[in-house]
């Protein structure tokens, strides 16, 4: 491989992508003995992230949110619903995480993806678990009249971190959200992590870790869904303390989207 | 309600002959072999095409001729109100046709034997004229993902409203009642491949309307040849040559 003709490059070039599609486990391993990423990226380094607040003009709340090439876009709508009987005073939150067939090859129509549901079932229990939205505030008259915040999330581009890209895209559209006649900062500033990975590298892996801290670094949520690597102490202790570097980076992106939505 | 003022503008501050703001950009989805964004006015559009790629379905698999498949959906969020069923609506059906069989009238899919070619398209906002923001982003994506087609097809709005034919109509125009002609024309040869038009219209202004309508879709032309010749001189850099 060294400075041979343009001919040479090339062949060498495509022994390099053949290798890669056909030995994707040892060309991984090959990478990691140097402590580095096909991209270049160091172990413990993330993708570019990028958040861009008030996306959809039309919605009340809305992000858009980049990690690397995946792209999600957030959008809050709000209705007025009449609150239940044992949550008089509450208003409620529906989330709802779709992937469209152009997010990605294996999206078809009438074969939906299989991680669509766990996505959106793991920011379901995420955001509403954690407490981040004060379901109080979003009441309007006690026991007659509510808001029921709808927060649909598309994926644009599926390349790997769905739920850490997910997650952060609802984050931000949280903090857009202003609630009609009333302005509403209703953002507990949480924020998220996980040990982030391309979907290539995903797909090899055997088993992906999330965790969830919040912005005083307690542990919001932790999921580990089967696989065949036991998880030991040491290695969840290592994940944290990537989550908690990363939360301290997201927390920099997210206000710096913020307070350049403030000067416009 | 008055939709063209006696100073000749519209809601929008528009005047009657005047398109919306179009706005377009290549390339928005990594994984997709091709894509293109759309944005005329306030509706945007996503389109993303995959293919030619192997049929899934071996029993619908043509041996002379590439399948096309298309489907159309909006983002629950892209109108005013939130929509309950934002696909497999009758609505969406009949637009995910359209925009099929109109590209299919510039492929060229005697090329592409025996594979499918996917042409999604999702809309994240919706402001009138989605139909034809979906077409041109479709003829962009295609063009992106390297598919060989015979020209580029374009469309466009117009209506009539207070005795006024008006081009590109936005969701307030739209829903005033007054007809809606959609024109999507081959911008080389000038040939009519789509053609819809709703409402009640006398024919000899029916032919103004259309002629406005073909007028836009040719505007349009032009501003995605530009943006092809633009990606194509930024890959061209990007080799080295």
């Amino acid at each position: 491989m060294g400075s041979s003709g343009a001919s040479g490059d090339l062949s060498g070039e495509m022994e390099v992508d053949a290798f890669r599609r056909l030995f994707p486990l040892r060309f991984y391993e090959r990478h990691l003995l140097e402590s580095v990423r096909p991209d270049a990226r160091p172990l413990g380094r993330a993708r570019d992230t990028t958040v861009a607040l008030g996306a959809v003009a039309t919605a009340d709340g809305s992000a858009m949110a980049k990690i690397g090439c995946t792209t999600m876009l957030a959008a809050i709508k709000l209705e007025v619903m009449t609150p239940p009987l044992d949550s008089s005073d509450e208003g409620s939150v529906a989330i709802d995480f779709h992937m469209p067939p152009i997010c990605s090859p294996i999206v078809r129509p009438g074969r939906p993806a299989e991680v669509a549901p766990v996505v959106s079932k793991q920011l379901s229990d995420a955001i509403i678990s954690s407490g981040m939205i004060n379901l109080k505030e979003l009441s309007l008259v006690s026991g007659k009249a509510a808001w029921m915040a709808y927060l649909d999330i598309y994926c644009l581009d599926a390349d790997g971190a769905l739920f850490d890209a997910a997650l952060l895209a609802a984050v931000a559209a949280f903090s857009h959200l202003q609630i009609p006649a009333v302005t509403v900062n209703d953002d507990g500033r949480v924020v998220i992590m996980s040990g982030e990975n391309e979907e290539e590298e995903e797909s090899v892996m055997e088993t992906p870790v999330t965790v969830v801290l919040d912005s005083s670094s307690r542990l919001v949520s932790l999921y580990k869904p089967g696989g065949p690597v036991l998880a030991y102490m040491s290695a969840v202790q290592d994940c944290v303390a990537l989550t908690r570097q990363r939360v301290k980076e997201l927390q920099k992106i997210l206000s710096d989207a913020i307070s350049d939505m403030e000067v416009d | 309600m008055e939709f063209v003022s006696p100073e000749g503008l519209r809601l929008d501050g528009r005047r009657p002959m005047e398109m919306r703001q179009i706005r377009a950009e290549i390339g928005v989805v990594a994984k997709a072999d091709g894509s293109a964004s759309f944005e005329m006015g306030n509706t945007k559009v996503i389109a993303a095409v995959y293919g030619p790629r192997e049929v899934p379905n071996r029993s619908q698999q043509i041996s002379d001729q590439a399948l096309v498949r298309c489907e159309y959906s909006m983002a629950n969020f892209s109108t005013g109100d939130r929509m309950r069923k934002p696909k497999g609506d009758r609505r969406s059906m009949e637009i995910s046709l359209v925009i099929r069989q109109t590209m299919e009238a510039c492929i060229l899919t005697h090329l592409m034997p025996r594979s499918q070619i996917d042409i999604f398209v999702q809309v994240l906002q919706a402001d009138g004229g989605t139909r034809s923001a979906c077409i041109n982003a479709a003829t962009l994506a295609l063009a992106d993902a390297g598919i060989p087609m015979c020209d580029l097809i374009t469309s466009c709005s117009a209506g009539y409203l207070n005795s006024t034919p008006l081009l590109d109509l936005n969701y307030v125009e739209d829903s005033a009642g007054g007809p809606d002609v959609t024109v999507g024309i081959l911008s080389k040869s000038d040939k009519v491949t789509l053609l819809q038009m709703d409402s009640k219209l006398p024919m000899d202004i029916f032919e103004n309307v259309m002629q406005l309508a073909i007028e836009g879709c040719k505007a349009v032309a032009n501003y995605i040849r530009e943006i092809l010749l633009e990606n194509t001189k930024q890959l061209e850099y990007r080799r080295g040559t």
